[in-house]
Formats: structure tokens, sequence, C-alpha cells
């Protein structure tokens, strides 16, 4: 599903900081799954933005409600009356929710408190690999599966390119290449004729996969385990 | 019937409860795996081009006070609940493990006691259990998101594992007629103990076998290593 | 034994998933001490201003729970309750928090694979439309 990451305290602090009354919206779909946006994350910002306000010795504070999903406006019929009471809102949702919300109250700034990233895995408790970039032509049907947008560092829907090195990609010696696994997947399906079809090639940017590990559960990946 | 009790049934209790525990333990095992090492695909470096300006923020941590991350936890949603059970439990499986009466019975069978509490002290915590066994019941009673999920079985369970304290507590301040009352004080002893594994009670070893060895987002410690297979 | 009208039910079938996952499952059933702690845990629950209907445990006793109790015996009526308990009542968010560390998405996510073999699944349209 879709994974999103925080956003660092500061640009939230800032984004709130001419609103005293302030309503945290979190979701109870994705960004619940990924342990960034459901309703104990939603406590644990208020508490420390709550904290940060005290200490500047501002008057604001933040209040919580988690909606069952903040994409879809039959589930925001509960917020309605609720939000009257505030003079902003915070979306713990993707960006998705976020415009919802930002749509269905015109006259409230809404403000997101992470960074949607990507489409994903779950790997690990706190862990998210992303997998899909949407780019709105999927091809894995003739790719074997593998997804070139995300695995290949440039993208392509043709390849492998010349810079194709031993099973691994010029970009980095530690990276495979995307193209040699699909060779390698449809070979042994004994699907190589779809490798020859020509796709039309999409312009692609910043085509980084993404990894996301969530903060708090950090340390159970580093250093030493048992 | 009082022999039994008092002789073979105790042994049989205690080898039960073992037995029964271990066996238990032993189908977790063999019903998880150890959890494959977290294999993740290299990430691509950026694309070339300049550096962002400045470096990705971490999320910052903000110091909160220890009250603050209590009230965060489950010590925020139920105070009272938590507080009792905390004592409640401590008391219920150190208590017998230290009564004067039990380590004298110990010491007689195989000649090892652990130190006693004062009696004194025992009694008090003998209320204390007692009291807590009472707060339970009454949460079951009147508090209607337990009674929602209440059934006789949880009742009987509530029974076995506090009829113990009120029939040793009876036992020690001799009311009742003595016989009788320590006769009923073996027998629900060892119906507890043999329940342990085959009841809900069975949540003592599954406590930490769930909160420490599973890989959950709530395990303690270093976030487990077992996962169902 | 119960007198639900199974006829509409192919309970063997239920029984079948039931019994793959039973010794998992049935532990998770009886570890749990019935205690409610789970509750606020479960933003549903807070939302529903504490309807205990809204309790992890309240849902998976009266969906899974009552599965295991029947064997699998249960009425198409039932089923669709339980279709309304795993479906609307829970969104799967998967963040319950139980002490003891029982499982509970698990269970909800087995309850669901349990009513779709039976073709009793959620449809957005059975929602009121806004
Ligand atoms: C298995 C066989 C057991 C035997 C033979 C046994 C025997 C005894 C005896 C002889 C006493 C002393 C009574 C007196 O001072 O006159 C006693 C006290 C007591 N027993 Fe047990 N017991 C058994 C199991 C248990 C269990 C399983 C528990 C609790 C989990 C328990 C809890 C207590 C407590 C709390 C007291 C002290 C009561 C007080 O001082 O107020 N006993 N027991
Ligand atoms: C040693 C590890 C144990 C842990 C960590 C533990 C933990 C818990 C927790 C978290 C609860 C739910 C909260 C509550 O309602 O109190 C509970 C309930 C309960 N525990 Fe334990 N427990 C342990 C051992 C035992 C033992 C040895 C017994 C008795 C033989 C026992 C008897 C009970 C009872 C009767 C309840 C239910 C109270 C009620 O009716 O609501 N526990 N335990
Ligand atoms: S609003 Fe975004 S995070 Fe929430 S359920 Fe919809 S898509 Fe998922
Ligand atoms: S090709 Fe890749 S990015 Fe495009 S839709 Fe398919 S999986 Fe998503
Ligand atoms: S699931 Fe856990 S928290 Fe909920 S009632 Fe059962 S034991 Fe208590
Ligand atoms: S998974 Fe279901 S029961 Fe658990 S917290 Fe989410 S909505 Fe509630």
């Amino acid at each position: 599903m879709v994974k999103a990451e925080r956003k660092p305290l500061a640009e939230i602090k800032e984004a709130i900081q001419n609103y005293t009354r302030i309503l945290n919206v979190g979701c109870g779909g994705c960004v619940s799954v990924c342990l960034v946006g459901g309703q104990k994350e939603v406590q644990l910002l208020n508490t420390q933005m709550n904290v940060m306000l005290q200490n500047d010795g501002r008057a604001g504070r933040l209040e919580g409600f988690t909606v069952e999903r903040q994409c879809n406006r039959l589930h925001l019929v509960d917020l309605d009356e609720r939000v009257a009471r505030f003079d902003c809102l915070i979306s713990m949702a993707c960006g998705a929710g976020v415009q919802l919300l930002a749509e269905r109250y015109p006259d409230k700034p809404v403000f997101p408190a992470v960074n949607t990233a990507a489409i994903g895995i779950d790997q690990e408790i706190g862990v998210y690999e992303e997998r899909c970039r949407a780019c709105g032509d999927c091809v894995l049907g003739y790719t074997g599966g593998i997804c070139p947008v995300t695995r290949c560092a440039k993208g392509l829907f043709n390849g492998p390119c010349g810079g194709t090195n031993r099973g691994k990609c010029e970009v980095s010696n530690e990276i495979p290449c995307a193209w040699q696994e699909i060779y390698e997947r449809l070979n042994a399906q004994n699907r190589l004729d779809d490798i020859k079809k020509l796709r039309q090639p999409m312009e692609w940017q910043n085509t980084v996969r993404r990894l996301i590990v969530q903060e708090p559960y950090r340390q159970r990946y580093t250093g030493p385990k048992a | 019937m009082y022999a039994i009790v008092r002789g073979p049934l105790v042994w049989i209790a205690i080898l039960v409860f073992i037995l029964g525990t271990a066996f238990q333990v032993y189908r977790f095992y063999a019903l998880t795996r150890r959890k494959a090492a977290l294999a993740l695909a290299p990430v691509s470096p950026p694309p070339p081009g300049p550096a962002p300006a400045e470096p990705v923020p971490v999320v910052e941590e903000v110091p909160l006070s220890l009250v603050q991350r209590l009230r965060l936890s489950i010590l925020g949603t139920s105070p009272v609940t938590i507080a009792v059970t905390s004592v409640f439990h401590v008391c219920l499986v150190l208590l017998p493990l230290f009564v004067l009466g039990h380590n004298v019975l110990m010491d007689m069978a195989w000649e090892i006691s652990l130190v006693s509490l004062p009696e004194a002290l025992a009694d008090a915590l003998t209320v204390v259990v007692m009291a807590g066994g009472a707060f339970f019941l009454g949460r079951r009673l009147f508090y209607p998101r337990v009674r929602a999920i209440t059934s006789a079985y949880d009742y009987v369970v509530l029974a076995l594992a506090t009829t113990p304290f009120v029939t040793g507590f009876l036992a020690f301040h001799h009311l009742f007629d003595y016989d009788t009352v320590i006769f009923l004080h073996m027998l629900s002893g060892e119906l507890m103990l043999m329940a342990i594994p085959f009841t809900k009670l069975v949540h003592m070893p599954f406590f930490i076998i769930n909160r420490f060895v599973l890989v959950h987002e709530n395990s303690f410690g270093r976030g487990g290593h077992r996962v169902w297979r | 034994m119960n007198d639900a009208n199974t006829a509409a039910v192919d309970c063997e079938a239920i029984r079948a998933i039931l019994d793959q996952r039973k010794d998992q499952m049935q532990l998770a059933l009886k570890v749990c001490a019935h205690c409610s702690l789970c509750a606020e845990s479960c933003f549903l629950f807070q939302v529903h201003d504490g309807d205990p209907r809204y309790m992890p445990s309240h849902k998976f006793i009266n969906s899974l729970g009552k599965l295991y109790r029947r064997k699998g015996r249960v009425s198409r009526e039932e089923l669709e309750e339980i279709k309304e308990i795993v479906w609307r009542r829970c969104v799967l968010c998967t963040r319950c928090y139980c002490p003891l560390g029982v499982d509970i998405p698990e269970m909800i996510a087995l309850t669901r694979s349990i009513c779709r073999s039976q073709n009793v699944f959620f449809q957005y349209e059975d929602l009121p439309q806004v």
C-alpha cells in the first residue's frame, strides 16, 4: 500500500505557528499500517507538539481524531461537526487524504504531517520497500513481474541498456541490473519473446527506489542483533 | 479422599503444571520458525546532479518526561487496572513461594526451602490478592466493556485463581473448621496449578513468549525473533 | 449442538480452513484474558464513544471465536453478522495493542478469508452513499 514517512517536527511546527486550535487527523488506512499516521502516531505527535509549543510559551494546542480512511468522503462525515471548533488541520494521511480534507473544508488550512513516499511492500515491522511508482501504464505483464520503473536506475521500458555489467547496473556494482533479472525470469518461464516487444519509452526523472524505515523502529535493524 | 489430596495429588498437580507448561512452550516452538534475516535489495544511489543544498533532516525526538511517555502507553488509558493488576500478579506469583506454611512443607518433602516472608506480611499480601480478585470480579460485573466479553468461564477461572488465597487465609486464621479449610486449600491450589497450562491462565508463559519472542509491533527488547510458520 | 440453519453454507469448507490454522488461532483465543485492555488502542472504539462492540477482543470473540466454538457450523445470517464485524467494525489497520501479545489482526484477517470462501464479503455499494 501507500508508504509514508513523518515530516520533521520543525516543519510541522512552522506550518501551524499562526494557529492555536489545531486538529490532527489520523487515517486508519495505509499510513496506519506503515506505522506513521494511525491513532498511536497522532497521540505521539500531539504530545510532542504540545510539549514544544509549551516550551516556546505558545498558546497553541493539538487535539486528535482518527478516521477510517481519509481518501473517502464517507469517512469524513464524522469530522464535519468537529472541524468547526478548530483553526487549522494537520493530516497524517497520504497526499490523497490531505487533499480530500482540504477540499471538504475549504476555509480551513490543512497541513500534511507526513511525506507520502511510495507504494511498497511490508518487509518488516517499520521497514517498507518501494515496488511501484504508479506510472499509469503497468508493464509487469511482460517484464516477468519485475517493475523496471522502480528497479531499473533509468526506469527503462526496454532493456537492458549498454550499461549492464555481469548482472549489475553501471550506476553501481552493488545494484543488480533489473533488466538482467527480467531476462532471467522470462527465460526461466520460456517467455523471452516478451522482452523483444518494444514499448514506448517514458519520461522518467528521479527514479531512486525508496526504502522507508520508521524512526521509532530503526533501532531494531541497526547494530548487533541478538 | 483427604489422603489423595494431601499426598499424590500434590505431586500430580505439580507435574501437570510443569509438563503442561513445557508442552505448551514446546508446541509454540514447533509452530513457529526463526525469522529470516532481513534481505533488502540495495537502494539505488541518488541520480547524478547537485546534491540537495541542505541534508534531509532526521525526525528529531522531543524529550518527553516519564509521565508523558507513560500517558501514551496503556497506563494512560487504564491506569487503575494496570496498577491493580501489577500488584495482584506480583503477589499472586511470588506469595505462594514465600509463605511459611509452604516452606515448611517443602522442607519436609525435599529438605529445601526458600526464605519465608514474615507471617504477618504474607497474610497482608494475601488480603491484597483477595482485594485484587474482588476488583476483577467487580469489573466483570459492572464495567460494560468487560461485561460484554465475559462468560461463565471467566468467573470460573477467576475463582480458580483466587480460591487458594481465600482458603489459605482462612486456614492461617483458623477460621471455620481447620481440617476442612486446609483440605479445600490444598484442593483448590492443586486445581489452579493444573489449570494454568490449559485455561486462559496459560497467559503466564505466553505473555513472555508473545511479547519477547514473537516479532510484533509491540515486542519488547529488540523486536523478537520468531514468526508463526 | 446448535440448531443454526446451515443449509446454505459449506460448513466443511469453513471447517477445513479452521483446522488449518487451529493450533495458532485456538491458542490465541485461549490466551486472551478477556480483560478489555485492548479497547482504547482501536481508534474505531474511541470514535464510537467506547461502544464495547468495537473493542478488538469483542470482535474476534464474536467472529473467529464463534466459528471455532461452532466448528464452522454457522448459518448464512450468522455469516452476515460476522461480515459486519470483520469489515464494518474493523478496518484491519493492524494496530491493536494487547498486553499479552494476542495477534488480533491476524484473527480478523483469517475470519475475512473464511467469509470470502462462502462468497460473503464487504461491498462498497452496501454503504449508504453521500
Ligand atoms: C499444592 C498444595 C498446597 C498445599 C499443600 C498448601 C498448604 C498450605 C499450608 C499448610 C498453609 C499454611 C496454613 C496455616 O498457616 O495454617 C498454606 C498457606 C497459604 N497458601 Fe497454600 N498450599 C498449597 C497450594 C497453594 C497455592 C497453589 C497457592 C496460591 C497460588 C497457595 C497460597 C497460600 C497462601 C497465600 C497462604 C497463606 C495465607 C495467609 O497467610 O493468610 N497455596 N498453604
Ligand atoms: C507471570 C506472568 C503473568 C503476566 C505478565 C500476566 C499478565 C496478565 C495481564 C496483562 C492480564 C490482563 C489484565 C487484567 O485484567 O488484569 C492478566 C489477567 C489475569 N491473570 Fe495474569 N499474568 C501472569 C501470570 C498469572 C498467573 C500465574 C495467574 C494465576 C494463576 C494469573 C491470573 C490472572 C487472572 C485470573 C486474570 C484475569 C483477571 C480478570 O478476571 O480480569 N496471571 N494477567
Ligand atoms: S487517505 Fe491515503 S493513507 Fe489513508 S487510506 Fe487513503 S490512500 Fe491510504
Ligand atoms: S510498471 Fe512499475 S511503476 Fe508502473 S504501474 Fe507497474 S509496478 Fe507500478
Ligand atoms: S485481546 Fe488482549 S487486551 Fe484484549 S481482552 Fe484479550 S487479553 Fe485483553
Ligand atoms: S485492526 Fe481492527 S480491531 Fe485492531 S485497531 Fe485496527 S480497526 Fe481496531
